[in-house]
């Protein structure tokens, strides 16, 4: 029974009420609302990043896209937002009131700083007010480093090591998190230096550098300020595969504890990126989708899930899933599947034929009752119908024997 | 935005012909299709019209979500009678009339939702909840119609005994012998009654309250309250020339007979249906009167009443279900006599136009005939579906229960207490006749009045 599931968990010495979070954003950029969230059952927050009182932040408006796909609004969310218009002085209170009114609840608090001192107040002040756990921003796509605009400092191993090292040089009790970017050839060799640096853990990612669309009247791009646009950072469920796999990357390949974040929107998806690694996961704009409310929905969920798998705790999922991920090379070339269709639940709207004529094998035929019709010979399984069918399991891919070729 | 759902329906030749239920249950991508429609309103107004007090938009988002357990859940804690409201909800006047999806496309198809995760539940079996702890009370319930199921559960779960009396040999009040199977199969009203029995309900079946088991009496028998759920079952007739002939029956007598026809396999119709028969009436009574004549063979019915469409207090898909299926209805029209061949057998039936003395008043004394008008149909069946009220003879068992003029219960509001002390009352004996979920509502409400009132003679004792 679900009264024996416990979705408590502890990642790096924290311990959380569940593995739902706030990540660092709108939703946590306001102390009255990051109450709310926490009234309603969020584990946690991390708090929109903060900088040191002289650092400028300007703003511009408005700043949010959405990606829409035919019916579906917002499947992806792109933001031109900078880090918080709060500085230390402001967040430093907002941390301090928070722990006092909800002690039970973690409260971390994202930062980002120009020069080691910046970033060595920062968490000073942060630790002195109470903060549970730092996050430090590497991966900001509006920001610059130096002279080169858009560059970020995940994206420099040798400079990730340095800043790590100067956060953790002045975080004596905080457990401090690096927030990288997916946008790297070699995630590993970023992880690695934050590993390197002495961090105590991975936020894995960010959101993706991304141009929103284009208004066709006007050639202007989107989010449209005045006339113009720059890039923008995509977040949200479209962006969901691209945390899994930096997830399962660095699970695998650097051994650190590791908060998910990126497209996380529902309860399987925090089971999936536990499966591949991930100790805790964080939400940010299936929040500004859809409200606080959604944490309901997440734990009812995990727990029946988790109840129904016989598990008592979501800890029992971390990194299940990485021993059946391997390189293209070991994958069986003896494995052979072929498509089957259910005959009774299909509704006959071709689409799986017109798929395989026109994009797969021609190994689909439609019967004198506009049924499809597999030919095992033709089929290779590779899958294309059982993505396209719209109808609730009825495509399969069943196993075969693998004839010899001829 | 995509379109709503339509859940698989019998085709119009198959379902005249059966009383296989004409509704199907959506499959899976239906479901979270209709679903992912669903806009989640922040305070949403659609769980404000549930008469049951099910919380819709998180039942809809957990399905949305994949989360099916706790959809069933989420329904199942607040109606006991979930399966059968999802087929037989008027959610057009209820749950579905403030949906905000209507101005975008069309209102959230709730109840179809409701059924499929109830028709999951259905196929694992239903849950039971957690209890109460036995409060050593015992309450006795009058009548097993919705009003007095839901009650009974509430009252069980709040650790209660308690013990229901039916006058008839099955449970369920209308729901079993009123509500035709193709509408509402009786597989489903079975299984949510079984599920309230588990939960420590007793069902005592042909056993009526009457002079001598009266309320007094079960006081006497040690019952702390009694709830009366007694319903409106005393049918009105017209009262015209002709109804003493061999073929004239009341909705609710014919109707009976139709549900026991159908859980006795092919015993013979006991009732006699003509090629031809009339329905006098324009509520929903007369629609299923009708549509399940068409069942028994008739070949023609008529329904003839004194409303014009827009008038009928039919549910309007009610109407359209009984055209759809060759219905001829002949609105804004007054009976006048039934008449009758040599042997006592109906033949025939003589109506007159009508128009409306005083606008907006539907009863029979405001009907003006109209001179020329008259008509006259061949048929060999009448059913008279025009209402029905309180049985007269709950009178000598009510002992100090104030009712109506017509006989109907006067409780409190709130908590539903009539004004004899640990006497409750809900459902049509009280609102005069609506539906299964405002039944069910007032149930609930009544139970939680007995429970608050058991609670202080609980204190009192101590
Ligand atoms: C043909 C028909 C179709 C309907 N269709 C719909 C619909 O589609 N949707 C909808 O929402 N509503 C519908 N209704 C209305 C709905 O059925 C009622 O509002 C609802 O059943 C009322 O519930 P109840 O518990 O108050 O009474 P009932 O269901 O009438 O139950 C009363 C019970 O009390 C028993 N009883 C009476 N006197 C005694 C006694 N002295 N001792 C012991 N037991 C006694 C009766 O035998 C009966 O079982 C329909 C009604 C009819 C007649
Ligand atoms: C409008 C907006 C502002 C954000 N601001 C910050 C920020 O200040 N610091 C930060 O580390 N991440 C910021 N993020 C990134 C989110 O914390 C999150 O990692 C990202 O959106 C991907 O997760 P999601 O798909 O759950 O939204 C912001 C995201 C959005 C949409
Ligand atoms: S895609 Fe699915 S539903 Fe459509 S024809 Fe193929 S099997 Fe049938
Ligand atoms: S019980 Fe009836 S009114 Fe309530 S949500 Fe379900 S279908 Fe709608
Ligand atoms: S009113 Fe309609 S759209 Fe809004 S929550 Fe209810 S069912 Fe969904």
């Amino acid at each position: 029974m679900s009264s024996e599931v416990n979705l408590s968990i502890e990642l790096c010495g924290i311990k959380f009420a569940n593995p739902f979070i706030l990540s660092a954003g709108p939703p946590t950029d306001d102390v009255k609302m990051v109450k709310r969230a926490f009234e309603a059952d969020w584990a946690g927050a991390i708090l929109k990043t903060t900088s040191v009182e002289n650092q400028v932040v300007e703003l511009v408006y408005p700043m949010m896209a959405g990606l829409d796909f035919e019916d579906k609004k917002l499947i992806g969310l792109g933001n031109i937002d900078l880090i918080s218009e709060h500085h230390i002085d402001e967040v430093e209170g907002r941390v301090a009131e928070l722990k006092k009114e909800f002690p039970d609840r973690v409260v971390g608090t994202s930062i980002m700083g120009a020069k080691k001192e910046d970033w060595q107040t920062i968490v000073r002040r942060l630790e002195a007010a109470g903060v549970d756990l730092i996050e430090c921003s590497f991966s900001c796509p509006q920001g610059s480093l130096g002279e080169k605009p858009g560059a970020m400092v995940a994206q420099d191993p040798k400079l990730t090591k340095t800043i790590v090292g100067w956060v953790k040089g002045a975080a004596k009790r905080a457990p401090v998190f690096i927030k990288i970017t997916p946008q790297v050839a070699d995630i590993v060799e970023i992880g690695q230096a934050v590993k390197e640096g002495g961090a105590d853990g991975i936020t894995a990612s960010n959101t993706i550098p991304s141009l929103m669309g284009i208004n066709l009247d006007t050639f202007e791009p989107y989010p449209t300020v005045d006339g113009k646009s720059s890039y923008s950072g995509l977040s949200g469920v479209a962006i969901k595969p691209i945390t899994l796999r930096v997830i399962a990357e660095l699970a695998k390949n650097v051994g650190i504890p590791i908060s998910g974040t990126g497209g996380a929107t529902t309860w399987q998806d925090v089971v999936e990126f536990m499966l591949v690694g991930a100790g805790n996961v964080q939400f940010c704009t299936a929040v500004m989708r859809n409200g606080y409310r959604i944490i309901d929905d997440l734990k009812d969920g995990l727990t029946n899930y988790l109840d129904d798998k016989g598990m008592s705790s979501p800890s029992e999922l971390i990194g299940r899933t990485l021993p059946k991920l391997t390189v293209h090379d070991e994958l069986s070339r003896e494995y052979k599947v072929v498509a089957e269709v259910n005959r009774k639940t299909c509704v006959k709207d071709d689409l799986c034929y017109i798929t395989c004529r026109d994009a797969g094998h021609e190994a689909i035929e439609l019967d004198e009752e506009r049924l499809p019709v597999i030919d095992e010979e033709k089929c290779v399984g590779c899958g294309l119908c059982v993505a396209i069918c719209p109808v609730w399991d009825c495509v399969k891919l069943k196993k075969v024997e693998k004839k010899e070729k001829k | 935005m995509a379109e709503r759902q339509k859940p698989p329906t019998l085709s119009l030749e198959k379902r005249v012909k059966s009383f296989e239920e004409v509704k199907g249950t959506y499959p899976p991508h239906q479901a979270i299709a209709e679903a992912a429609r669903c806009l989640f309103c922040h305070d949403a107004p659609c769980n404000k019209e549930c008469p049951a007090g099910i919380d819709i938009v998180k039942f809809i988002r957990r399905i949305k979500t994949k989360d099916f357990r706790s959809a069933i859940r989420t329904v199942r804690e607040s109606n006991v009678l979930a399966g059968v409201c999802a087929r037989i909800c008027p959610t057009e006047k209820l749950c579905e009339k403030p949906c905000s999806a209507t101005e975008l496309v069309k209102p959230i198809n709730i109840a179809a939702l409701q059924r499929f995760v109830t028709d999951l539940e259905m196929r694992e079996g239903i849950k039971l909840p957690k209890k109460a702890a036995p409060t050593g009370k015992k309450v006795a319930v009058i009548g097993s119609g919705p009003a007095s199921l839901a009650a009974a559960a509430e009252l069980a779960k709040a650790g209660h005994g308690v013990t229901i009396f039916e006058v008839k040999s099955l449970p369920g009040g209308v729901l079993t012998y009123g509500i035709p199977s193709y509408r509402l199969p009786k597989d489903v009203v079975m299984a949510e009654i079984d599920f309230i029995k588990q939960l420590g309900v007793e069902i005592r079946t042909d056993t009526p309250l009457d002079e001598k088991l009266n309320i007094g009496a079960l006081f006497g028998q040690g019952f702390d309250a009694i709830f009366i759920g007694a319903g409106v079952g005393r049918p009105y007739f017209v009262r015209m020339p002709g109804e003493d002939l061999n073929g004239v029956y009341s909705a609710l007598e014919f109707l009976s007979q139709v549900n026991l026809y159908q859980s006795e396999e092919k015993k013979e119709f006991p009732l006699r249906v003509g090629k031809r028969a009339l329905v006098i009436g324009g509520g929903n009574v007369a629609m299923d009167a009708a549509c399940s004549l068409l069942r028994l063979g008739a070949e023609k019915v008529h329904i003839v009443c004194l409303e014009s469409f827009e008038e009928m207090p039919a549910f309007p898909s009610e109407i359209e279900f009984a055209k759809e299926e060759g219905v001829e209805f002949h609105p804004r029209s007054k009976p006048l006599k039934i008449l009758g061949d040599s042997n006592g057998m109906v033949s025939g039936f003589e109506g007159i136009g009508i128009r409306w003395k005083e606008p907006g008043n539907f009863s029979p004394s405001n009907a003006i005939p109209i001179e020329g008008t008259e008509f006259s149909l061949e048929v060999e069946t009448v059913i008279e579906a025009i209402g029905q009220g309180s049985d007269p003879s709950l009178a000598p068992i009510l002992s100090g229960v104030k009712t109506t003029e017509r006989g109907l219960i006067l409780v409190d509001e709130e908590i539903h207490m009539t004004s004899r002390e640990g006497v409750f009352a809900g459902g049509d004996i009280v609102n005069g006749g609506d539906t299964v979920a405002r039944a069910i509502g007032e149930g609930k409400k009544a139970a939680e009045g007995i429970s608050n009132y058991l609670k202080s003679s609980i204190k009192g004792e101590s």
